[in-house]
């Protein structure tokens, strides 16, 4: 199964990425804008959700009903999200009306009206969308920990901070949208049914003219010091929600495919240690996993597992007890089930267009380029028990940073 | 939009268990289900749980299978593969590679004849109710649980799937057996398949391995209701937000109007571009509104979920009681009409591109309708639904019929 990946550049320096997949009618695409939440300004925290939503409040000749109204007629499934480096705003529909839809993208890109009366329905979403997170400490939990782990601003909310928001002002935020959208540095890609060749003269008429007025640097990223080593939140629910994540190496490093490996012995599957040791042998948690997480500056193995008060202590002491033992030994048995599952989850996540498109994007953005399914398959072929424990070794597990929400706190 | 090469087959084993599959070369994976028709609508107050807890126990193994022998069995095929339970269904599934696929159904027969050992029992016990506790932290869930035993009352689809910290806790390892002898009736069970896979391999495995099972006569006493219409309101001192259900009758799975019932549910509540997003959310009234038709054996409901902080909750159910009672007076227009479609359609083939996806809507059609439909003939469906067909369902099963409960904050003093 050899796949093409199609690239071209614009001549603004923009990139367009492409994986053809015969057996779908559909395609799915991804504008990555650097916007994300380490790019915004000091005491900005959360603009970035705030310019998510505004945006889609009218652009080019549309106003926000209108906007609204032809992204549905098109039957676009949209979605998007504010991450570390990047606003990603895309969506998937049947193939024939991609043109029209990236048409409308190109507005809500190049001319959004960011008009005043809907400034302030945009930001307070944000400010009630972290409202919400009170409400659902799984997620928060781990939003806390990413921001204790990696240094400032990498760790930064991406769900944004409400006393930034609260001062935040359209006025700010017109001119955070006018630096940070720089097509320049903007990842555009798609997979699934499309003619390369028609996009990129589409693109080529839409977004290239805008060049001149958009190549202002994006700005790289000061990075500064990490946070806590534990933190508590206080909430009287049923459960503490343990988050904890440690270091290993990024996706450029020799060791990534060991590391990733060693994460898929500790978690992959239900036969993995952890949920063996901790809910399958001693009943402790009915949610119990850790996986590998990574951005382009930095990357760790985060962990999660919820439990009621009195097996919290129990618990997080077996988690990382789990993360320690891995170096000490691994079986052949427990490598091929590791080595098994990433490569197979790998073609089955390749039938998916919206999975594709997301994963060549973020491939390019963090390696400058794109990886072929063979070459991950063959690398995690490669690895073996030695390969593993040699790097387990040479880079232990060393400190845990953990975050609690619940009625208990936890010694660390 | 035609999908080249699907070939549906169908084959009801001598003790009644039911086989089908949809061929489809071009996949790269396969998917393999057993549909068991069973959940929390067919056990009593005494046993409410057992069908999701039963679920977990069937991942302990057998008379020859360890618990920890059936996870390394999964994961030596690389399979994606879990369970899940709802009021009228228990569904066992794998996503998986074609070259495991016979592998991964064997394994599948040999665990739907458990062992429901009472050691593995009484640690799972301690699973399940570690369950119930992440629920409670999700208020979001826990409203419409909450929603749902009120509007349905003592009709049997108001039972909690995950049963109560007390059924759970007074629950016998015997009681499991005996639930698990009725309602794992091979008459009960569909094996359905989707994907890249060869169907008269498939069929022969699903035989050879379910053939001998002991026939035996189950079934559910179906009724419909219209719900109770009651109001309730529960205050936790640790919410931020107000978490409000409301729930109102619609047609049931079987009704050929359950199209027409979609696209109203997206009409009205899609995440974008419906009438409660205009009215609710693009206003920053509520950070979530969202309506979703539910079919179900024999009856149905609209579900709609809000959230929105305390102060604005009087001003957002003005405004849904507005939106409802001009759908009534007035109905839909065709340009929504129009556009639900389209959402409908595109997330409809989108689905159905994954192997997973098939099989869910093959699985459901089968146990719902005892009826192969292809895309095509939902397509169409969907297709045919006019703005009248919506507007006499709106008149039939009106909106402002609804239950409603709310989870929200403890109010000072």
């Amino acid at each position: 199964m050899t796949e093409i990946i199609d690239k071209h550049v614009l001549s603004n320096k923009m990139v367009i990425l492409g994986e053809p997949m015969e057996q779908v009618q559909s395609a799915a695409f991804n504008f990555m804008l650097p916007a994300g939440a380490a790019l915004m300004p000091e005491k900005c925290c959360g603009a970035a959700n705030v310019m998510d939503d505004w945006i889609f409040r009218g652009a080019g000749d549309k106003d926000s009903k209108q906007l609204g109204d032809a992204l549905d007629g098109l039957g676009v499934q949209r979605s998007s999200g504010v991450g570390t480096s990047h606003l990603v705003i895309g969506g998937a529909l049947e193939a024939s009306n991609l043109s029209a839809a990236l048409g409308l993208y190109g507005d809500v890109i190049l001319r959004p009206r960011l008009q005043e009366e809907h400034f302030g329905p945009a930001r307070q979403l944000a400010i009630d969308g972290i409202k919400g997170l009170d409400d659902d400490p799984r997620h928060k939990v781990m939003l806390k920990l990413r921001e204790q782990f990696y240094p400032t601003p990498l760790g930064r909310s991406t769900a944004g901070e409400i006393a930034d928001l609260e001062k935040l002002t359209a006025e700010q935020t017109r001119a955070i949208v006018r630096e940070r959208f720089n097509l320049s540095k903007t990842i555009f890609s798609m997979a699934g049914k499309y003619d390369f060749d028609a996009v990129c003269r589409q693109f080529e008429g839409l977004f290239a003219p805008a060049a001149v007025l958009r190549q202002q640097d994006a700005g790289a990223v000061q990075i500064g010091k990490r946070g806590s080593k534990y933190t508590h939140i206080h909430n009287d629910g049923a459960q503490v929600h343990i988050g904890l994540m440690t270091e290993t190496v990024r996706a450029n490093d020799k060791d990534y495919y060991n590391a990733r490996v060693a994460v898929s012995v500790l978690s992959g599957g239900m036969s993995a240690r952890l949920f063996t040791e901790v809910r399958e042998k001693r009943g402790l948690c009915y949610a119990v996993g850790a996986q590998y997480n990574a951005l382009k500056e930095a990357a760790g193995v985060a962990a999660y597992a919820g439990t009621t008060p009195d097996k919290a202590q129990q618990t997080l002491d077996l988690i990382i007890a789990e993360f320690r033992r891995l170096a000490e030994g691994i079986s052949e048995e427990e490598i091929q089930r590791a080595k098994v599952g990433l490569k197979s989850s790998l073609i089955l996540q390749s039938e998916s267009s919206s999975s594709r498109a997301g994963a060549i994007g973020s491939d390019y953005y963090i390696l400058g380029r794109v990886r072929s399914l063979d070459e991950i398959k063959e690398k995690i072929e490669a690895t073996t028990v030695d390969s593993v424990l040699g790097y387990l070794r040479n880079k232990p597990f060393k400190e845990f940073i953990v975050v609690t929400i619940g009625p208990k706190e936890v010694k660390v | 939009m035609t999908k080249q090469g699907l070939n549906f087959n169908q084959r009801i084993l001598s003790n009644g268990l039911t086989v089908i599959g949809e061929e489809n070369g071009s996949a790269k994976s396969a998917a393999v289900g057993f549909f068991v028709r069973t959940g929390s609508r067919d056990e009593n107050k005494q046993i409410n749980g057992v069908s999701h807890f039963l679920e977990h126990m069937v991942f302990k193994g057998t008379e020859k299978l360890s618990p920890f022998e059936v996870n390394e069995r999964f994961d030596k095929t690389g399979a994606q593969y879990n369970a899940f339970t709802s009021e009228e269904n228990t569904v066992f599934w794998a996503a998986i590679l074609p070259e495991y696929l016979v592998e991964v159904t064997r394994l599948w027969i040999e665990m739907m004849r458990p062992a429901l050992r009472d050691e593995d029992f009484n640690i799972e016990k301690h699973v399940i109710k570690e369950e119930i506790a992440m629920y409670k932290d999700m208020p979001n869930y826990d409203v419409m649980d909450r929603c749902r035993s009120l509007y349905f009352g003592e009709h049997p689809c108001g039972n909690s799937v995950l049963g109560s910290e007390e059924s759970i806790e007074n629950m016998t390892a015997q009681q499991m057996r005996g639930y698990f002898s009725n309602r794992y009736a091979p008459n009960n069970i569909v094996a359905a398949f989707a994907g890249n896979f060869k169907w008269e391999e498939i069929c022969a495995v699903a035989e050879d391995g379910c053939g001998g099972w002991e026939e035996k006569k189950t079934d559910r006493r179906i009724s419909d209701t219209r719900g109770s219409g009651k109001k309730d309101k529960f205050e936790k001192p640790n919410v931020s937000c107000e978490h409000i259900c409301l729930i109102s009758p619609a047609v049931a799975a079987q009704d050929e109007r359950r199209f027409a019932a979609s696209l109203l549910g997206d009409i009205v509540g899609d995440d974008f571009g419906s009438r409660f997003f205009w009215e609710l959310v693009d206003k920053a009234l509520s950070e979530t509104a969202a309506m979703q038709y539910s079919p179900m054996d024999g009856t149905g409901t609209f579900y709609s979920y809000i959230r929105c902080s305390s102060d604005n909750a009087g001003k957002v159910l003005d405004i849904v009681g507005r939106i409802f009672a001009e759908l009534a007076k007035d109905g839909v227009t065709e340009s929504e009409l129009s556009k639900a479609k389209n959402k409908v359609l595109s997330a409809l083939v989108i689905k159905n591109e994954l192997p997973m996806g098939r099989l869910v809507d093959l699985g459901s059609n089968w146990i719902y309708l005892r009826q192969y439909r292809s895309i095509e003939q939902d397509v169409a469906a969907v297709k045919a639904v006019t703005v009248k067909d919506i507007n006499s369902l709106i008149n039939e099963f009106d909106l402002r019929g609804f239950t409603q409960y709310t989870i929200g904050p403890a109010k000072q003093g």
